[in-house]
């Protein structure tokens, strides 16, 4: 049986896993199903047709499930994967036609907002007040500084680091910090890098390749630099995977 | 006056709560929580891990003191977070307990006013009659020091300190330490380094020097302060004329950040207990390894 606080309201019609724990003054609205070892702390609510995958760990005052503030009466979707720690006072929206996706082991700090239909990839961890708007897709191991705004419907490469108060108004690279207000890209995310065991020569190779692509002035890359590495049948694997991104990126604006 | 607790309010029966707290509806208080006489929790206050909460403390609603830290290191450790006496805390405000390398201890002083959203991580130290304004966001590890503010939205990185009665302008990311008595600031959300602007008048003020001693204050800070690039050979040809007082503090401060990495002098306190941590008294019972932390 889940240990269900005597304060708590689960409404009928909610699944709950054997082990789930649900916290004083929470809410776990009729439509929502928590899967094992999930931690629901106090003052939690969970509304929406929302899944929790197992080990979720939802602290104090946080929302998940929250309505879209544009279509408030209607019931949005969540899919919350694995072993995710959503900490105090974050919101999460549900999305109508496409339900809002947490991949697993993301740590989502104080304060952040994810909003309707954003995708959300795993091992990301996003610091206090990361703001991700509707629609906005974010890679793995994306890191965030406190105070970042995504905009609507972009996309955050993998590995990326967003520098604190950055606003990302459009797509950004793989593997690069990005820093401003709008945004700059500042390098390559070289300390991420290593901790995700990247070997030094691909380091290397993607430090080479951003210097020649970005002058530190702006977000969009050499046009010409770009084409001319897009032809050169590049080697490294994760170079490719970059100038495939700046290509999108470049034919979605 | 009797302790005036709500009904619909869970409170461990282990808690130590003083006769005269008053705890409002939907407030949480974890077992191994301690609250001294007149703090006043609003509502939906939560108060969990091994937390202790001085005297007349204000903690308006939606506050949640003492869960576990941001930290991917911490696994559950029973570190402590220690709350002075007079604090007012805003909305939401958040403050977490310590981490094992980070010598198990987050302490807020007295006299603080904390206003809504702030976020106080683990380890961090803040001293007395700080003011932090809303959504101040400080990282792990940080030292306030007494009578410094904080504007809205500013942000502080890993093992920064603030020095006393410092101003640190609104949205602005703190990346390096601020001395004592500037104002510090960044108008383009930190992609030009934050810097020292001026002198914090209001600082110089309340800390309430001696004329003397407030007109060599000012001198040292424009001498300082003038190019910061030449900071090290000022520093050494203030000393050499001889500096005392707030002059020999603020010099003595420069040139430990100066030391530290990035311009951070706790940084070399990374991974291990800062001198702060022997300076609190904390009650030997909380560090026993056989309790673990809600």
């Amino acid at each position: 049986m889940p240990e269900i606080s005597r304060y708590a309201v689960v409404e009928k019609g909610a699944e709950l896993a054997d082990d789930v724990r649900v916290g004083p003054f929470a809410y776990v609205g009729p439509k929502v199903t928590i899967g094992p070892g999930c931690i629901i702390e106090n003052n939690v609510s969970i509304t929406g047709k929302t899944e929790l995958g197992p080990k979720n760990h939802v602290f104090p005052m946080a929302v998940i499930g929250a309505p879209d503030p544009q279509s408030p009466s209607a019931v949005g979707q969540v899919v919350l994967g694995e072993a995710n720690d959503i900490r105090e006072q974050v919101t999460i929206y549900a999305g109508q036609d496409e339900p809002t996706r947490i991949g697993r082991d993301n740590l989502i700090m104080i304060g952040c907002q994810i909003g309707p239909s954003a995708q959300v990839g795993d091992h990301g961890i996003f610091a206090n007040c990361t703001h991700i708007n509707a629609g906005a897709v974010i890679e793995d191991y994306v890191r965030t500084s406190a105070f970042p705004v995504i905009e609507s419907g972009v996309r955050v490469g993998a590995y990326t680091f967003v520098a604190g108060y950055a606003c990302i108004d459009r797509s950004a690279p793989p593997f690069a910090m990005v820093q401003g207000f709008p945004y700059r890209v500042r390098g390559v995310n070289t300390h991420n890098l290593q901790r995700c065991g990247f070997t030094d020569e691909d380091i290397a190779r993607l430090k080479r390749v951003f210097r020649e692509l970005f002058d530190g002035s702006g977000s969009t890359p050499n046009a010409e630099v770009l084409q001319r590495l897009a032809a050169a049948r590049e080697g490294n694997a994760h170079v490719r995977r970059l100038l495939e991104s700046l290509r999108a990126a470049g034919s979605d604006s | 006056m009797s302790s005036r607790v709500d009904v619909i309010s869970e409170i461990a029966p282990t808690a130590r709560i003083a006769r005269d707290v008053r705890v409002g509806p939907f407030c949480i208080i974890g077992p191994h929580v301690t609250i001294g006489p007149g703090t006043v929790l609003s509502r939906r206050v939560t108060v969990v891990g091994h937390t202790s909460i001085g005297s007349q403390n204000h903690i308006e609603e939606g506050c949640v003191l003492g869960a576990s830290p941001q930290d991917l290191k911490y696994a559950g450790q029973p570190t402590v977070l220690i709350i002075g006496h007079r604090n007012r805390f805003g909305r939401g405000v958040t403050a977490h307990i310590g981490t094992e390398l980070g010598g198990f201890i987050t302490r807020i002083g007295s006299d603080n006013v904390i206003l809504d959203g702030c976020h106080i991580a683990h380890d961090c130290y803040i001293d007395d009659k700080t003011f932090l304004g809303r959504y101040v966001m400080l990282a792990g590890h940080i030292r306030i020091q007494t009578g410094s503010v904080m504007e809205d939205f500013a942000g502080a990185h890993h093992f920064v300190t603030i020095g006393r009665y410092a101003r640190v302008g609104a949205r602005t990311p703190v990346r390096r330490d601020v001395p004592p008595f500037t104002y510090f600031y960044s108008e383009d959300y930190g992609w030009t380094a934050p810097s020292v602007r001026g002198i914090h008048d209001d600082g110089i003020r309340a800390a309430k020097l001696r004329r003397y001693e407030e007109r060599e204050l000012r001198q040292a800070l424009a001498d300082l302060f003038d190019d910061e690039a030449a900071l090290q050979t000022k520093i050494e040809q203030i000393i050499t004329m001889g500096a005392e007082g707030e002059v020999a503090a603020l010099c003595e401060f420069c040139q430990n950040s100066l030391k530290g990495v990035f311009g951070r002098q706790r940084e070399l306190y990374r991974g291990k207990a800062p001198p702060e941590a022997a300076e609190t008294p904390i009650t030997q019972q909380w560090l026993d390894p056989r309790r673990r932390s809600t």
